[in-house]
């Protein structure tokens, strides 16, 4: 097959990507999304089993042009016209829908559907026929639509639940800021009235800042049951593709909640830890009324503290894993972040790794009176359930930002003084146990080869 | 030993007037061979049971286990008794839809609907279990039952032990005349509760005797007095046997069917575990630890079997480390492999038995029953192709020979028309009949140990059980099975080796008989089916008016349960305990989301 070259889009297009509702098989659209990056689109990935509202809030949230679905586990029919029903129904219509699901669905679904407004649902037939990149192309250049413009008053009356303009406006300020500048500014205007507080969040990649910040907001959730929570997450673009992995959803349980607006932005211009277009969208969701946002960049690590500038309270992730105790030394983020958590609390050297940014908090804040106790750096195992190091976490994070900018948060989350400790599975010292059984086992054919010599000698 | 009684039965006659021997010896007459060949193969059923675990295949009893599952209880239920309609051991696989594997219940939200008893059958509630399994008697020797279910299989054990108990209350009930006395009992109850008592929906099919239910929407201890319910329950759990698949390390490794962290999922799998020995569930397997789905996934055979076994030793660390007696639960784990053509396949058992066994004995101290490994095998639904779908019965009866002469314990043979729709009566049966024919027709299978003497067979044996433990290092290196899970690992590897095969097969290196190579003149194309068994709408409301009915009749019963299972969660005491009793009252998607507020959710990995 000839080779086929990547679509160039005229437009920043954005995607979200998922496998259906009860449905594992997400091999497919994994290797369709990363053709998608490539092509130089922002993916938002959901991973696997996900309903027709969680892929259609994200889509509105995240304002894309277009979703790109699987559907292997049958139900198809149902899935995708419940899905073209519910985006009008939310006045986003607009929002093209792509699917594929190998021969489970037959032809004349396939046609049925549409007549009925999918926009396009691929066969196997399309696969050998197109190729992989031929039907991401042709996906692409349909969705090849400008976002962000006919904003029309959206900027007057935004509130906690008008999400599509809130997603609507992001993305003109992000596409278009000259053409709305009138409508920024009236936005500036408002959200300087708004207290809404800001939690910067930044750390090194892979140390689990998404789950924690899950486990943050699910406790917000159910600390204050009136409080509306916004985040914001910036992950890199890559330079030479312009497409991004906007892969934070993924792992957050806790959004699926009609009182959590996310968007997820790439940097667009690589070199920068921070989307160039961040402010504007914090004043955005300042002037919604929101009552409390996070702000997330991807894991730069080292030179990460201009988080500090857009942010009320900032707080560290890193993990236990980051060398000597020297290279603390290094972390600017350990001079400039409010508060620090270790997590994956249940790697090796974990306490030392406590003591030693402790010991670094100390000396790089001036911080010598504070007792070992009053240090805010906490242990915390953020993929385990109800972990009390997360519990002491959070309810510091919450009691400084209330303290700091003067906010009704006063939170009522209980903790423990109990440090997080892993609930082992297999005991530490058991971990070889596979490499114990190959030797039991391995000796065993020695020990039968000699005895069967001894035995041969005999005879 | 026994040779002296059993002389006649250990050989048959073929047509011919040939004495063929169920098991033959080899003739050495070294020391050192007859030594090496001893430690190392065996006869079968003695250590290290590389030919098999038993001495002698079971009389009366193929190992064939059939697939069924589709639309509401009732009609899987009919295919059930269709597909084993006079064969003397009842040996029932059922597969649930998708909604039931997610813990969720039917409804009407389209998303779900569309969903509600396709490629598998709509169970969330006991009623739905009784008439399931309506007309086998659960508690029989030779009924056996397997369930393919994982995240939500505590709660599907649930449903299915009481099912099984409310069976015998009421054999019990017919055998002490209190028919009448009970039926007016169970009519106040709905009276007064002012609902319709629920019922089996059209017509019992042939074999199907009803029994089960005649306590549909009630539960045995409701009707009986607290003595005689206990006495029957106590029973019936030490007589049930079946296989519940619950392996939730292989889910997350390979197949996505989670829906709580690995680690509450593990701790829900050792309550159950430790249910099972405090109660004598003695015949019945807590899990089924499969390396089907790994191969699905596109893994190799040694990868298959390495990641299946390293699952394994998991389980029996983590039992072990809560504090139970190896010889207690290692007999309650079987296994579950898949059967491709590769020549790895033809060896499978007979690695993965000795690995086991040498294991069991000289690392956990563990006694003969815990040494002995069993395993279903389910010929590969990846060997089979869209194109030239009749050929796809070769390469199952090809596959099936290997687990057949390789001593499997139970085997499931795949239609060919799989590749493209759900199989047809028609294509069933004739998937029955490969088994059949070789277990009936076909000579040699009339000996039991045709692999053993073979240098090949002996040599893959040893090549094969070496990469494993090769593959058991690596593991290590990474922490162990659950540290490797932590930068997928497994997952990585798997998409490695789906990819080098689907290369091959693509460039034609690797040859497939009318897929990329003996094309028919037409040029074999792709196979679209004309139509697909769907469950109908009839069906669907069916199962929802079940679970509208259950949630009505149990309003404050389900509250209290379901606290129940809370606290004990909570207060780290056993949940199964307390699930099995909220069984009777709750749905599947009520205990899920109990369970979800004190366990978390599954979190997605990229």
């Amino acid at each position: 097959m000839e080779r086929v070259e990547p679509y160039k889009p005229k437009n920043k297009i954005r995607i979200v990507t998922a496998a259906s509702l009860f449905d594992g098989h997400d091999a497919a659209i994994n290797i369709m999304r990363r053709i998608i990056q490539s092509t130089g689109c922002e993916v938002i990935h959901l991973g696997h089993d996900r309903s027709v509202e969680e892929v259609v809030n994200t889509a509105i949230q995240e304002d894309v042009q277009a979703i790109a679905m699987t559907s292997y586990q049958g139900g198809h029919n149902e899935y995708f016209k419940y899905m073209y029903d519910l985006l009008h129904e939310k006045g986003a219509g607009h929002i093209k829908i792509f699917g594929g699901g190998g021969g489970v669905i037959l032809p004349q679904e396939m046609e049925d559907l549409h007549n009925y407004g999918i926009t396009r649902i691929y066969s196997p037939d399309d696969g050998r026929t197109m190729g992989l990149q031929g039907m991401i192309n042709d996906m692409v250049a349909k969705s090849d639509f400008p976002t962000g413009i006919n904003i029309n008053g959206d900027a007057g009356h935004l509130g906690k639940n008008t999400k599509l303009e809130i997603a609507r406006l992001i993305s003109a300020a992000e596409n278009f800021p000259d053409s709305v500048k009138d409508d920024l500014n009236k936005i500036h205007a408002e959200a300087k009235k708004a207290h809404t507080p800001i939690l910067g969040i930044t750390g090194t990649g892979g140390a689990g800042k998404s789950s924690l910040i899950d486990e943050l907001v699910r406790r917000f959730l159910i600390d204050f049951p009136e409080k509306y929570i916004a985040i914001v997450s910036v992950d890199p673009s890559k330079r030479k593709t312009g497409g991004a992995l906007l892969g934070d959803r993924i792992r957050m349980n806790s959004i699926r909640n009609d009182r959590v607006y996310m968007r997820s932005l790439a940097t667009r211009q690589a070199n920068l830890a921070l989307s160039k277009h961040v402010d504007e969208a914090l004043s955005i969701l300042k002037a919604a009324h929101y009552d409390m946002i996070i702000l997330e960049t991807s894991g730069i690590g080292q030179s990460d503290t201009e988080i500090t500038e857009h942010s009320d309270v900032s707080l560290y992730v890193m993990t236990p894993e980051y060398g000597a105790a020297t290279q603390l030394e290094k972390i600017d983020m350990l001079d400039f972040a409010d508060i620090i958590a270790v997590n994956k609390f249940d790697k090796r050297g974990a306490l030392d790794a406590l003591r030693d940014v402790k010991k670094q908090y100390v000396r790089n804040h001036n911080a010598f009176d504070l007792t070992d106790d009053q240090v805010p750096v906490y242990g915390t195992i953020a993929s385990q359930f109800n972990d009390p190091g997360m519990n002491a976490l959070y309810r510091t994070i919450i009691d400084t930002i209330k303290e700091r900018c003067k906010v009704d948060l006063n939170s009522s989350f209980e903790i423990s003084k109990d440090m997080s400790e892993k609930i082992y599975v297999i005991p530490p010292n058991r971990t070889r146990y596979l490499s114990e059984i190959a030797e039991n086992n391995r000796n065993y054919k020695i020990w039968a080869e000699k005895q069967s010599a001894i035995a041969q000698k005999l005879y | 030993m026994r040779n002296k009684e059993l002389a006649i039965e250990t050989k048959s006659e073929s047509l011919s007037h040939s004495k063929i021997p169920k098991v033959t010896l080899p003739n050495y007459e070294g020391w050192g061979d007859i030594l090496l060949w001893s430690l190392r193969e065996n006869v079968p059923g003695e250590f290290p049971y590389t030919a098999g675990i038993y001495p002698f295949k079971r009389e009366g009893e193929d190992p064939t286990r059939m697939f069924a599952g589709e639309g509401g209880p009732e009609r899987t239920n009919r295919r059930f008794h269709y597909v084993s309609l006079g064969m003397p051991a009842k040996r029932l696989s059922t597969a649930f839809d998708s909604v039931t594997l997610y813990g969720q219940d039917p409804d009407h939200r389209p998303d779900i609907y569309g969903k509600i008893g396709n490629a598998g059958v709509s169970i969330c509630c006991l009623d739905d279990a009784k008439k399931l399994y309506s007309g086998f008697n659960l508690a029989d020797p030779k009924t056996s039952v397997s369930m393919t279910i994982n995240g939500p299989a505590p709660m599907m054990l649930g449903f299915f032990l009481n099912a099984a108990i409310d069976q015998q209350c009421e054999i019990y009930i017919k055998e002490n005349g209190l028919q009448e006395k009970i039926e007016k009992k169970i009519d106040a109850i709905f009276k007064e509760k002012g609902i319709h008592r629920p019922e089996y929906s059209g017509n019992l099919p042939e074999g199907n005797d009803g029994l089960g239910l005649m306590l549909l929407g009630v539960t045995g201890d409701q009707v009986l007095p607290k003595d005689v319910y206990s006495k029957i329950k106590a029973e019936t759990l030490s007589q049930v046997r079946g296989t519940v698949q619950a392996d939730i390390l292989k889910e997350d490794q390979a197949q996505n069917t989670c829906i709580f962290s690995t680690e509450f999922a593990l701790r829900l799998m050792g309550d159950v575990q430790e249910y099972f020995i405090n109660n004598g569930v003695r015949n019945f397997y807590s899990v089924s630890i499969s390396g089907y789905h790994i191969a699905e996934a596109g893994a190799n055979p040694i990868t298959q079997l390495a990641l299946t076994l390293s699952n394994g030793f998991t389980y029996v660390e983590y039992y072990l480390s809560r504090g139970m007696d190896i010889n207690k639960f290692a007999p309650n784990l079987s296994f579950f492999f898949s059967n491709g053509v590769d020549p790895e396949y033809a060896v499978i058992g007979r690695v993965a038995r000795r690995i086991w066994a040498k294991a069991m004995k000289y690392k956990y101290g563990a006694d003969a029953r815990s040494q002995m490994l069993k395993y279903h095998i389910q010929t590969s639904g990846r060997s089979l192709h869209a194109q030239e779908i009749d050929f796809n019965d070769i390469r199952t009866t090809l596959q099936a020979l290997y687990a057949i002469y390789d001593n499997c314990n139970s085997l499931h043979t795949n239609a060919y028309d799989e590749a493209i729709t759900t199989p047809t009566e028609e294509s069933v049966r004739r998937a029955m009949a490969i088994q059949l024919i070789i277990n009936k027709e076909l000579g040699l299978a009339k000996n039991e140990n045709p692999l053993q003497g073979s240098f090949i067979i002996e040599e893959l044996t040893d090549l094969v059980e070496e990469a494993v433990y090769v593959e058991f290092d690596r593991i290590t290196e990474r922490g162990g099975v659950l540290g490797a899970m932590e930068t997928m690992y497994q997952r990585s590897k798997i998409q490695e080796e789906s990819l080098y095969y689907e290369t091959l097969k693509h460039t034609g290196e690797f040859p497939i008989i009318g897929v990329n190579t003996f094309l028919s003149s037409k040029g074999s194309p792709t196979v679209i089916p004309q139509e697909v068994i769907r469950s109908t709408e009839k069906e669907k409301e069916n199962q929802i008016s079940t679970l509208t009915s259950l949630i009505e009749r149990y309003k404050e019963e389900a509250e209290e349960q379901l606290s129940k299972i809370r606290l004990a969660a909570i207060r780290n005491e056993n949940i199964f305990e307390m699930l099995v009793e909220a069984a009777k009252v709750c749905s599947i998607g009520q205990i899920s989301a109990a369970l979800f507020e004190v366990g978390g959710q599954y979190r997605r990995n990229m």
